[in-house]
């Protein structure tokens, strides 16, 4: 299968997903049922941002469904490939809002699921001031708990913001990486569509610093290419999924990074199989270059830790 | 396309045309006319004049008239031999023009005059000549040594077909097309093409087909690494391109013609101050040396001369009444150009033994003396400032691009988007990824030169646009760079012009969509980077989603050209049909059946549209082939 392809494929499964996801809400509460994200103003901020259309309920969710379906054209070439990408964005961003429309809380710790826009507004002026140099999304599962927490401290020493999807999460807490929003470490779900409340994250920086008008796609993602610096890792197999969820990223402008076989794509999607090379190919791929010197102590030392907790026990 | 009547795409053409029409002066596309109609024997081929018997001609259009020339010679013979006799000549001249530029390394008396020591020692690496203990000037006569004997070896196959990759060269082996010496090759077609000799067209266009590799893999190579290792190997650089780059307050000298060595010395004089303060006593602000056809595409390349324009501007460059003189050496020159010049100031200085034309000024150029002579010449232009007559009149169309993509140049720019920490640097990778992933869905060189049969540029650019929207990458060398600088195609505006794909690539990597490799003997480079793209897949160059066009094709360096890319692998559309459609045969073989024996073969197709659909349609064929 062609690259295309795969993520042709994977758009259609996630496509699949969201209108069962969707049909089992609306007969469990109704199309009339209202579907928001908690302390947002940005309603479902991904379709609001992609087609400036403000979705209340159930009914209006459905009808969603068409427009993903006519951004997944699998004609071989970039452009229909990264609009399939971003049809799986709009796909996982339908389903999340499903669990949030069936039930009182789909989340919980570790796991944060939708950011809201006061954490946003709060992370926003340190992402301007390079304060946090980057958004690192680390979804999927290292070949090891060691190899996980190294990644992750890693980021976290040079100030990122570290996103987790998937059984990464699992892997962090073992491997004693301590996780929350004030550490930069958030543990977002185990769903592969949970990815998609980091990139509402960035949607919504778009919207909120950058003043880009919903519904401008274009400029939407000229904005997270150019001011959002985020990137991903991709650790583990990858499904037909998150390949497609991966051509999401690339099409916002954050480069992929994967331990697995794939074919490559220049500065977009890259073979790292050396995980002590992860973070600095990804960084390089980024193009972020950390402001503070890394002082050579014991412990972690950066602003991530700012908001640290010592607990009685520690 | 529907043909609109036009006689080109380029407006400073149009002007300049029009200005032709109104003096009275005639210009190349009144004598197509007058030529009108074309004989349909030669069109077809059909007509042989290779002894005293002849002419003899076949007729097709009845079965009264001959079908066998007076010996007996068949229309496939005699076609055969026709386009065997016309790929010599092509590839004589480009192989000549390699032996020059040896000739012009052997003679380096003076390390200075060596730009590119490193290519140098690479080449000499390559050749298994030992350096150590040696200076740069005596490895320099040793490299040209080798390169002269590859002319007339006694014994032994091309040294630069090694660079093929091993399947393709295991197969020019096998099918019996692995050439010798240059000159012995091309000697052989004029004597298989004589009278009662070779009379089986397969073989006669076997034997053509050896002789076009000697110059795509030895004479055509030879002058681009040695003139790279003399004058520099090109670099991305800015240039000017169009008529609008005379300037009417200059010194105005087009060298025109092919071979760098003439052309690089005049720049050189060109920016002497002795000369420069004789131009401004003249009443000139200075001196502005614009370059036409190929050897324009070569000072372009290396130093960002600006190009005056392509075959089919040489006569309109003098009507501008701005040009003191215009310098050639070798080939495509009109030899009109003496008539023309006639009406206006401009004096046509030619410099070669090769090539005299009646009429003009003859100054001849020798290596060894090149500065001296180019001062000579640059000063005679100088000196002519004062005798422009009447108004001048250039059209104010220029265009600006960067050109300058040797393979050297690509392979350095690839780097860009390589990650430091996880891919090895210098090499094709980047390339080779951006295919595989689709993200780019081929490379496509356009090549070749105007021909009236078309509308003048409009082919090149038409093409070149519709693969560019298509994600299929454009090289380009020879006039129909020319074409694409002056549409603005090697601009970052032309990223407008794009599909997705190839508009990020040419952002990640800084480049125009469409890439100028330079003159018509620097299509070995194509032939090179096809080489090293095929090696790095482990494939074979037939293997690749490439192909190459030659929309307004006209001289025989170009069916030279045609048929070694064709033997190296790859599908070589042409915007005019070459003199074979008088026998089906020949013409079958060379559009169809030939791709069985090598994996390249011509395509006829003279509308750009239909051709870029044809070519877009053998791409996603060869990626399919490949998995891709």
């Amino acid at each position: 299968m062609t690259l295309f392809d795969i993520i042709f494929t994977g758009s259609k499964q996630a496509l699949e997903a969201a209108k069962a996801a969707v049909d089992s809400a609306i007969e469990k509460k109704g199309s009339d049922a209202k579907v928001a994200f908690p302390e947002t103003a940005y309603s479902l901020p991904t379709i609001y941002a992609a087609t400036g259309k403000k979705i209340g309920n159930l009914g209006e969710l459905r009808d969603v469904l068409s427009i993903v379906e006519s951004l997944i054209v699998p004609e071989q070439n970039l452009e229909k490939a990264l609009n399939a990408g971003l049809a799986t964005a709009l796909s996982a961003e339908i389903i999340e809002a499903c669990k949030y429309a069936v039930e009182e809380k789909p989340y919980s710790e570790p796991c944060a699921g939708f950011i809201s826009d006061a954490v946003i507004r709060s992370l926003g002026v340190p992402l301007v001031t390079g304060d946090i140099p980057g958004v690192a999304v680390v979804i999927g599962e290292a070949p090891s708990v060691e190899e996980a927490a190294k990644i992750i401290k890693n980021y976290q020493n040079k100030g990122l913001l570290v996103c987790l999807v998937g059984k990464i999460i699992d892997q962090a807490i073992e491997g004693k990486v301590k996780v929350g929003l004030e550490l930069r470490v958030v543990p977002l779900g185990y769903d592969v569509t949970s990815v998609i409340h980091v990139v509402t994250v960035a949607i919504r920086a778009a919207l909120i610093f950058g003043a880009v008008p919903p519904g401008n796609l274009e400029e939407l993602l000229k904005y997270t290419r150019e001011r959002v610096p985020a990137f991903v890792n991709a650790l583990g197999p990858l499904s037909e999924l998150v390949v497609s969820a991966g051509a999401g990223a690339i099409a916002l402008g954050f480069p992929v990074i994967t331990d697995q076989d794939v074919q490559e794509v220049p500065h977009f999607l890259i073979t790292q199989k050396d995980y002590d090379k992860i973070v600095p190919t990804s960084l390089e791929a980024r193009g972020i270059k950390i402001k503070i010197t890394e002082v050579p102590i014991p412990v972690g030392f950066a602003a991530a830790f700012e908001g640290e907790r010592v607990r009685k026990e520690d | 396309m529907e043909n609109c009547g036009c006689i080109t795409c380029d407006a400073a053409t149009k002007e300049l045309y029009e200005k032709a029409k109104n003096e009275g002066i005639e210009t190349v596309w009144d004598r197509a006319r007058a030529m009108q109609p074309q004989c349909g024997f030669g069109e077809m081929g059909l007509c042989c004049t290779n002894c005293g018997m002849g002419p003899c001609r076949i007729v097709k259009v009845s079965k009264d008239g001959p079908q066998a020339g007076i010996c007996g010679a068949t229309e496939d013979t005699i076609v055969a031999r026709n386009f065997a006799r016309s790929v010599a000549a092509g590839a004589a001249a480009h192989s000549d023009h390699g032996r020059d530029i040896a000739l012009a390394l052997y003679h380096v008396d003076d390390k200075a005059r060596i730009k590119d020591e490193e290519k140098l020692f690479k080449l000499a690496d390559e050749w298994g000549i030992t350096v150590e203990g040696k200076d740069t000037v005596q490895v320099a006569k040793e490299v040209a040594e080798k390169a002269l004997g590859e002319f007339g070896k006694v014994f032994g196959n091309l040294l630069f077909l090694k660079r093929a990759p091993e399947k393709r060269i295991k197969l020019w082996e096998e099918t019996g097309v692995a050439s010798e010496a240059i000159d012995k090759e091309i000697v052989r077609v004029l004597h298989s093409t004589h009278m009662g000799c070779d009379a089986d067209y397969r073989n006669i266009i076997r034997q053509a087909i050896r002789a076009a590799m000697t110059d795509g893999w030895g004479g055509s190579m030879i002058g681009t690494e040695l003139s790279d290792i003399l004058f520099g190997t090109p670099m991305p650089k800015k240039v000017e391109a169009n008529l609008g780059v005379l300037k009417k307050e200059y010194v105005n000298i087009v060298v025109h013609g092919h071979e760098p060595t003439l052309s690089e010395a005049i720049v050189v004089a060109a920016r002497d101050p002795e000369l420069v303060e004789l131009a401004k006593k003249q009443g000139a602000e200075g001196i502005n040396v614009a370059g036409m056809c190929c050897t324009g595409n070569e000072i372009a390349m290396r130093h960002g001369i600006p190009m005056a324009g392509n075959f089919f501007q040489q006569e309109l460059a003098i009507m501008t009444g701005a040009v003191e003189a215009m310098i050639v050496d070798v080939q495509c020159i009109m030899p009109s150009l003496a008539t023309i010049t006639k009406c206006y100031h401009t004096k046509l200085i030619t410099t070669s033994p090769k090539a005299k034309i009646p009429g003009a000024t003859h100054i001849e150029f020798d290596e060894q003396k090149s500065f001296e002579i180019a001062k000579r010449i640059v000063k005679e232009a100088v000196m002519n400032f004062k005798n422009r007559k009447g108004e001048v009149h250039i059209p104010d169309e220029k265009s600006e691009g960067r050109i300058g993509y040797s393979l050297e140049a690509i392979i350095k720019t690839l780097d860009r988007v390589t990650n430091t920490h996880a891919h090895p640097s210098g090499t094709v990778k980047p390339l080779v990824d951006a295919i595989k992933s689709g993200v780019l869905r081929g490379a496509v060189a356009i090549v070749g030169c105007n021909n009236h049969k078309q509308p003048h540029d409009s082919c090149h650019v038409t093409l070149a646009k519709e693969l560019l929207k298509r994600d299929i990458l454009v090289v380009t060398t020879g006039c129909g760079a020319h074409a694409c600088v002056k549409a603005g195609l090697m601009s970052d505006d032309a990223r407008k012009y794009c599909g997705k794909g190839l508009a990020t690539v040419c952002e990640l990597l800084d480049i125009p969509p469409v890439l100028h490799m330079g003159s018509c003997v620097d299509i070995s480079r194509i032939l090179v980077l096809l080489s090293e793209v095929a090696k790095y897949i482990g494939g074979d160059i037939s293997d690749l989603p490439v192909a190459a066009a030659a929309p307004e094709w006209m001289s025989e360096k170009a069916q030279a050209i045609g048929l070694y890319a064709v033997a190296s692998g790859v599908y070589v559309l042409l915007g005019v049909a070459p003199a074979v459609t008088g026998s089906e045969n020949v013409a079958t073989y060379l559009t169809k059946d030939i791709e069985s024996v090598f994996g390249g073969r011509f395509e006829i197709e003279s509308d750009p549209v239909k051709a870029a659909e044809k070519i877009a349609a053998h791409i996603e064929n060869k990626r399919k082939r490949l998995g891709i």
